[in-house]
């Protein structure tokens, strides 16, 4: 039964010759799913919020990206940049180069860990932007004619820019300044938008993971152990699945501070459940195969037996579910934060919609139709990706082809 | 069949006490606790006031317990089983027995829980009792549909327009109803807020033609208040099942008693209505024990838009008020309540399929 093992995500590289001859199962997964419209779409989609997120402050700010004033040329927009911001950007540009070096990936994951390792505190350490921000400056620095020069991002209003040098700043309709409209308290509905790319991603990606890693844990415990461990994770399953996701999440966001950090491992606290029910059976299936058997008679270690041999071959569905569960995390996210118990001073998809009914009956179109639609395309992305992953991989359908 | 039941019900016994142990918990564990937000919220206090409400509340709720004690002492109260005065209960004589369960009062309405939960319970069931139904027939209708031209544009389309369909978040959904159909702006087709009509109170329950020509009566009030919100909880459920319902149909339409059927000549409808359905409606079953926690954490969001008074609003307005009591009754009440379903799917599966059997 050794033939139907075969190893993703760990290359077992062989000393002899190069395997291009036979390309990996990852790889033929990838192209399988690639293959189909409706992945394509999707991924662009995600590539298009992840570019946003990750641009965010050259795309949207008001600060100018360079100004000569009084005769001097400076960059208020780089001055501003937060840590967050050049973690991002360097994170990013870092994957980048790596995906384009021939390495094999967990090379790459190996590498990308530790540049972020490093990346990280450096950045906190040392990157301090001036604490008090005031935006008005720049335009009444412009209508006193002091600035001579100035270029500023294609969308010339930071998330936070309340306008409060403009009387009836709130609720603007679209229009050529402010593209689709201001809100309430007269920030720039896109600006918002584009800053919001980056929890909505964020979010999703690490909800997912911590999700993922909790249900291959408890999970592989599961199914290699079965017996008893079996039935205790089991109620611990159902105990999980019982409660209402929302109700649990519900009650751990309103009793803990709000924080960014605490919302992820939140959300990835309640949503492990399938991960660990998919683990558990493809484990109980694998325990008993001669590889298996073979690496425990090795004397391998059971972190060795369970991750290196096992996951392997056990993850496929795992790949799948997450990339479902990515879409049902941003939806979670979204849903907090338009009950208003989302971050509190930080842009937000949900919270820009809360917004649209307003007290006495009002309804605000932009408001509610463009935020909203960011919500459905992102997480229809992700689920048109699921969607073409899952057939992909499914046995049936391959036989039929 | 009977053991089977029972043996279940009392299985549901650890798992209860862990949902509600979890939420306990954390709720106990959070910075400032409980008790701490029921007293900051009078916050201009005496001193003297201050110390004798804290000493209410710790007598009362027993705050100043150490947590797992608070928590049994919450068990004991709602349990069923247990210490009770004499001559309430069952059995009448004894101090040990039968008894009703005591849900407490509610820490900021200050009313008994179990009367609000009372109130508010109906109103989500009636919920979910007009949605599935409609989830179900409809995404029936699509998967047949969709499995009889398997791999045709109206296969790949309708797949792809319902994951469409389910993509779309409730919050946005409900949004766009109300600014749309129900705003001043626009259409005033809805009522925006609530179940009932001011005047539900004085109207006959069924619509009649009176002096003042056609009156709606109480029952078309509230399915008239409901049209919107039953629009947002079911076109999401409709992408799941009609994707299950699909590769159920096309199973079945694999398999031989299929080509008996036609080989003797029977309609293809006969075929697929007769044959086809009523086999491949096996999974459709128990998937419904599973949608339905589901539906009650999406009433959370739909009754919180449309200002519906049904279990999930009383939850996240218990939650907002940290009302401790409140938020455990209706986590319980709904884990007793999915529970309850999953257990009548796992029965209603094996009365469906006679090859599915619990006894040993």
């Amino acid at each position: 039964m050794t033939s139907d093992a075969i190893p993703i995500g760990h290359e077992h590289v062989p000393p002899g010759p190069p395997a291009e001859a036979t390309p990996s199962f990852a790889r033929i997964v990838l192209r399988r799913t690639f293959a189909s419209w409706r992945a394509r779409v999707g991924a662009a989609w995600i590539g298009l919020m992840a570019f946003a997120a990750v641009f965010a402050p050259f795309l949207a700010s008001s600060h100018p990206l360079a100004m000569k004033i009084d005769g001097r040329w400076s960059s208020p927009l780089l001055q501003h940049l937060t840590a967050a911001d050049v973690i991002l950007l360097i994170a990013a540009f870092t994957a980048l180069a790596l995906l384009c070096v021939p390495v094999a990936m967990s090379r790459r994951m190996m590498l990308f860990g530790g540049v972020l390792l490093i990346l990280i505190p450096t950045a906190y350490l040392t990157i301090r932007p001036p604490a008090t921000v005031v935006y008005e400056r720049y335009r009444e620095w412009e209508a006193a004619g002091r600035i001579e020069r100035a270029f500023y991002a294609p969308i010339p209003y930071s998330p936070s820019d309340r306008l409060r040098d403009q009387p009836q700043a709130s609720l603007r309709a679209p229009d050529r300044r402010h593209l689709l409209g201001t809100e309430v308290h007269g920030a720039d509905v896109l600006s918002r938008m584009i800053h919001a790319a980056r929890i909505a991603l964020a979010i999703g990606l690490i909800a997912t993971g911590i999700a993922v890693v909790l249900g291959v844990i408890i999970g592989g415990l599961m199914g290699y152990y079965s017996g008893t461990v079996d039935i205790l994770g089991m109620r611990l399953i159902e105990i999980f699945e019982a409660i209402p996701t929302l109700f649990l999440l519900l009650a751990f966001v309103a009793f803990f501070p709000r924080n960014l950090y605490i919302m992820m491992a939140i959300i990835g606290l309640t949503s492990w459940t399938g991960n660990a029910r998919f683990i558990r059976a493809e484990f109980l299936r694998l325990r008993k195969q001669d590889f298996v058997q073979a690496a425990i008679a090795a004397g391998l270690p059971l972190r060795s037996v369970l991750f290196r041999h096992m996951l392997p071959n056990g993850i496929t569905p795992v790949l799948i579910s997450a990339s479902f569960g990515v879409a049902s995390a941003i939806l979670y996210e979204s849903t907090l934060s338009f009950l208003g118990l989302g971050l509190v001073d930080e842009p937000s998809w949900g919270q820009l919609l809360n917004q649209a009914l307003g007290v006495g009956g009002t309804f605000t179109w932009w408001i509610a139709l463009y935020p909203g639609l960011a919500i459905f395309l992102t997480v229809f992305a992700y689920n048109l990706v699921g969607e073409s992953l899952r057939d992909a991989l499914d046995p049936k359908l391959s036989g039929i082809q | 069949m009977i053991d089977y039941i029972i043996r279940r019900l009392l299985l549901m016994v650890p798992t209860l006490v862990g949902i509600t142990a979890v939420v306990f918990f954390v709720m106990a564990y959070s910075p400032g606790g409980v008790g701490a937000t029921l007293i900051s919220r009078d916050a201009e206090l005496r001193p003297a006031e201050r110390r004798a409400l804290e000493e209410y509340y710790n007598r009362r709720y027993g705050l100043n317990l150490p947590r797992p004690l608070q928590y049994l002492r919450w068990l004991g109260r709602v349990s069923p089983v247990g210490p009770k005065s004499a001559h309430e209960g069952f059995p009448r004589g004894l101090a040990f027995g039968l008894k009703a369960p005591d849900l407490g009062e509610s820490m900021s309405r200050h009313r008994p829980v179990g009367a609000m939960i009372l109130e508010a319970l109906p109103v989500t069931l009636l919920l979910n009792l007009i949605t599935i139904p409609i989830i179900y027939s409809v995404s029936i209708y699509l998967g047949i549909h969709a499995a009889r031209h398997r791999g045709k544009l109206q296969d790949v389309g309708s797949g792809t327009v319902l994951l469409g369909l389910w993509s779309i978040p409730s919050i946005w959904a409900g949004v766009m109803l109300i600014g749309f159909f129900a705003s001043r702006e626009y259409l005033k087709l809805f009522p925006t807020t609530g179940l009932h009509d001011v005047r539900a109170e004085s109207m006959l329950f069924l619509p009649s033609f009176g002096p003042e020509g056609f009156q709606r009566g109480w029952l078309l009030d509230t399915l008239y208040h409901l049209v919107l919100p039953v629009i947002c909880l079911t076109y999401g459920g409709f992408a799941f099942l009609a994707k299950l319902s699909r590769g159920a149909v096309l199973e079945a339409l694999m398999a031989d008693y299929v080509r008996t059927a036609r080989a003797k000549g029977l309609s293809e409808k006969a075929v697929l209505y007769n044959h086809v359905l009523r086999n491949s409606l096996l999974p459709l079953i128990t998937v419904a024990a599973h949608l339905l926690p589901g539906l009650i954490a999406g009433a959370v969001v739909v009754e919180t838009i449309f200002g519906i008074p049904g279990m999930g609003k009383l939850t996240i307005d218990a939650i907002n008020a940290r009302d401790r009591e409140v938020v455990l009754a209706t986590t319980l009440v709904a884990g007793v309540l999915s529970l309850i379903g999953i257990l009548i799917a796992d029965v209603c599966y094996a009365i469906a399929d006679p090859r599915v059997s619990y006894d040993k």
